[in-house]
């Protein structure tokens, strides 16, 4: 009997077209806890170093966790596991939606898949059964389109569909999988994987439940957390979405701006949530299972940008398709999410290629001959969604784009190498490492996925929030410094931030709710009272710990196979540069090297290699990573 | 006079909880499927809870007089001892809030949770009421006529 998951792994192989059941073992699932951390275990072990990622040979993981479509508040999630084609690293890309909790409800906590079919295909799962269907003539159409053929096709309006569009069949290196037809497992190109595949869609559905071992615990559990989330401190995520933070974030000199030339944008409040409400909100909605809903419904009613209803766009995606490009026409960027989102595509890789084009433009290193006399001009709407079309169709200039901008850099010789802002080949987010967290900056030089602001953790937490999030019993430092503070500490507070994110990883949840502190957000602690009535294992935070330890040191030797060490956990030159106006004028990072040194020995890895130590992964009992 | 429950759809978000706790409260699992509320959310940005009216049509066709009306709560009742699942009410009902239950095999809908309704409780947005008859009137008429009101924007 199985309490908090279905207790099943589904494995597809695309090419001979069969799947197979596997029943999960509870020892080895609660090792990891679940989610991405067996997920890590799966690839790590299943899948030998260096193999091409978009080849039959590479595998891909549907991950749900515990909390997956349970009343856990947090619980609306599922993480797309894979070596991503874009920085060769490891790469997890979590969506809300409905498509986690309908998976499990279908039966299925994990899917496998393998291969690569011989002709489009589609997977059907529901209620335990599961369907390897022709897609031939899905092929070519958009997500929305896809959507809505899938729900005639299988006459049924309640399954959710994770589907990728023309990006992700073109092989644009950052292709999103759009489920539920807004909701992106974007980042790293998991389209591109799928699109290699030659699979266009993952379906489900199901009535299946998920059993509750002590339902009286569980509730009042479930009910202290949303007490607790009364007080959450990020009001505005709820209110107006996480597209508030741009108002915030511009009156402190933290809205990346211009490809990260500043970090201020003088017309913020043409893009801000309040404009964004007033003008152009159909509604709020939230992904299965959770209180915030922290999503928009927007749509333009007439004009060049004339967008139907759609989801989005969200904070990083404002950001990205405007004042990373200097647009400040929200009409744009609206039109420019709804591109991104039928043809699938990941908003942030997408609207940093483009500034990082509009930059080769200013400085010549891209000419209208380049751009079919297309001039690339910043703050240019129309450009930009033009550029998301090109891009998608790797078209004229948008087949340079698809690529991203380390490879883009890479072609356009080095003048072009400092416009490029990536980490390992991963495009930067919307969140400025000079100014807003110096431990943000760690993250972004040592994130499994590259240059991430997200995975494991929001790393701005404790500097910027100045919230402890439930670690302080564990050892994290108290109270808080500045936001830029650089000294060595930052780096081992890096290491609570990032293994406080990894415990939502493990457990399937959304980061969004870990931040706060006891009475405000879902701390460690309440996470293993729900966990612990849920499944009926007696959990505790401590435990909850050590499995995110071990799924972010086997992370870290996913990595290390792949050939990635210290050398790579670096950033891009342009932040040791000072920020030049806003009210960050300034803030650059200086002593990114003392604050690694820090990390790495408060981890238990090695200085000079960025590795888990042999001896830190015995005690993990990670001894299969050893090499 | 007892209460009533009473939908706003224009506050729902489709989240989806009032159906988990509703199955968690009847049956000590999660699962929509086994919900006695039901979100209906459709694109484009559709999010509807539909509930129970308690209207009490089902009493008159249930052959075993297995639907009542509850003397405290006015809600229409299954009494599971004498319900056969014959499922006469799943089609009478027109609101389409009646469900034979997959496991129990009988008739399963909405009991006001005995006047304390968890779906209610559990709202986050206040999308889903338990008000006074006369206040639960007077928003039904509101909604409806703003459902005839040109939208304007």
């Amino acid at each position: 009997m199985w309490y908090g998951f279905a207790g099943k792994l589904l494995r597809v192989n695309l090419t001979s077209g069969e799947f197979k059941v596997e029943e999960l073992d509870k020892n080895e699932l609660r090792k990891y806890m679940g989610c991405v951390g067996y997920a890590a275990r799966l690839l790590y072990q299943e899948m030998p170093g260096g193999i091409d990622p978009l080849s039959p040979e590479a595998k891909v993981v549907l991950a749900t966790g515990a909390v997956t479509g349970t009343l856990c508040p947090s619980g609306g999630s599922y993480e797309v596991c894979y070596k991503s084609p874009l920085t060769g690293t490891w790469n997890q890309a979590r969506s809300g939606g409905a498509f986690g909790p309908k998976l499990k409800y279908a039966g299925f906590d994990f899917v496998v898949i393998e291969g690569k079919a011989e002709e489009p295909v589609y997977v059907y799962i529901h209620d335990g059964e599961v369907e390897i269907k022709p897609a031939k003539h899905l092929w070519g159409l958009n997500v929305e389109e896809t959507t809505d053929a899938l729900i005639r096709e299988l006459d049924d309006p309640e399954i959710s569909v994770a589907a990728i569009g023309q990006a992700g069949e073109n092989g644009v290196l950052y292709a999103a999988l759009i489920n539920d037809r807004g909701r992106a497992a974007g980042r790293g190109g998991i389209g591109a994987v799928f699109g290699s595949k030659n699979l266009k869609a993952v379906v489900v559905n199901g009535r299946g439940g998920i059993k509750v071992a002590h339902p009286k615990e569980f509730a009042e559990a479930v009910e202290k957390a949303e007490q607790w989330l009364k007080n959450y401190p990020f009001g505005s995520i709820p209110s107006l979405g996480t597209v508030g933070l741009v108002s915030l974030n511009n009156s402190l000199g933290i809205l990346p701006t211009k490809n990260f030339h500043t970090a201020y944008f003088e017309q913020a409040d043409q893009v801000s949530g309040e404009t964004l409400n007033r003008k152009y909100q159909i509604k709020r909605r939230a992904c299965y299972g959770c209180s915030f809903a922290c999503g928009r419904y927007t749509s333009v009613g007439n004009g060049k940008f004339a967008t139907p209803p759609m989801e989005g766009p969200e904070y990083e995606t404002v950001d990205m398709l405007g004042p990373i490009c200097g647009v400040a026409d929200l009409e744009a960027i609206i039109r420019g999410n709804y591109l991104c989102n039928v043809y699938g595509l990941d908003t942030i890789s997408t609207g940093m290629s483009i500034a990082f084009a509009m930059e080769c433009y200013e400085k010549g290193l891209l000419t209208d001959r380049d751009t079919e006399g297309m001039p690339l001009r910043w703050g240019d709407g129309e450009v930009m969604v033009k550029l998301v079309e090109k891009i998608a169709h790797r078209e004229g200039i948008g087949a340079l784009l698809a690529q991203g901008v380390k490879r883009m850099a890479e072609q356009l010789g080095p003048a072009a190498e400092e416009a490029a802002i990536h980490v390992k080949g991963l495009e930067l987010p919307a969140h400025e490492p000079r100014s807003e967290s110096k431990v943000l900056a760690v993250q972004y030089a040592v994130s499994p996925r590259g240059g991430c602001h997200m995975h494991p953790n929001w790393a701005s937490t404790w500097d910027f929030g100045q919230l402890d999030c439930g670690m302080k019993e564990f050892g994290l430092p108290w109270p808080p410094t500045g936001m830029q503070d650089e000294s060595p500490q930052k780096g081992v507070v890096y290491r609570y931030v990032a293994l406080q994110g990894e415990i939502s990883e493990i457990l399937g949840a959304c980061i969004f709710y870990s931040w706060g502190t006891e009475g405000s957000c879902i701390t460690p602690q309440l996470y293993a009272e729900i966990v612990s009535a849920l499944t009926g294992w007696d959990v505790t935070a401590a435990e909850l710990m050590t499995a995110a330890e071990r799924s972010w040191n086997l992370k870290r030797c996913f990595n290390a196979r792949e050939g990635f060490t210290r050398k790579d956990d670096k950033l891009p030159g342009r932040f040791t540069q000072a920020i030049p106006d806003g009210p960050s004028a300034g803030a650059r990072v200086e002593n990114l090297d003392a604050m690694l040194d820090a990390y790495y020995e408060t981890m238990g890895w090695d200085r000079q290699t960025g590795l888990p130590a042999p001896e830190k992964l015995r005690e993990l009992g990670l001894e299969f990573a050893i090499n | 006079m007892s209460k009533v429950l009473v939908v706003d759809p224009s506050l729902c978000t489709g989240c989806h909880r009032c159906e988990m706790w509703c199955s968690l409260t009847k049956y000590g699992e999660i699962n929509p499927s086994r919900s006695n509320v039901y979100v209906i959310r459709r694109e484009p940005a559709v999010d509807v809870p539909v509930v129970c009216m308690q209207c009490g049509l089902c009493i008159d066709v249930c052959p075993t007089g297995a639907l009542k009306r509850d003397g405290a709560t006015d809600a229409v009742v299954v009494d599971e001892n004498l319900c056969t699942g014959c499922g006469t009410c799943v089609k009478v009902c027109p609101y389409g809030v009646l469900r034979v239950d997959e496991e129990t095999d009988v008739a399963a809908k909405c009991d006001l949770c005995s006047g304390s309704p968890a779906c209610v409780s559990h709202c986050p947005h206040g999308a889903l009421r338990y008000e006074d008859a006369g206040k639960a009137a007077a928003r039904r008429r509101e909604i409806w006529a703003m459902a005839h009101a040109v939208r304007i924007r």
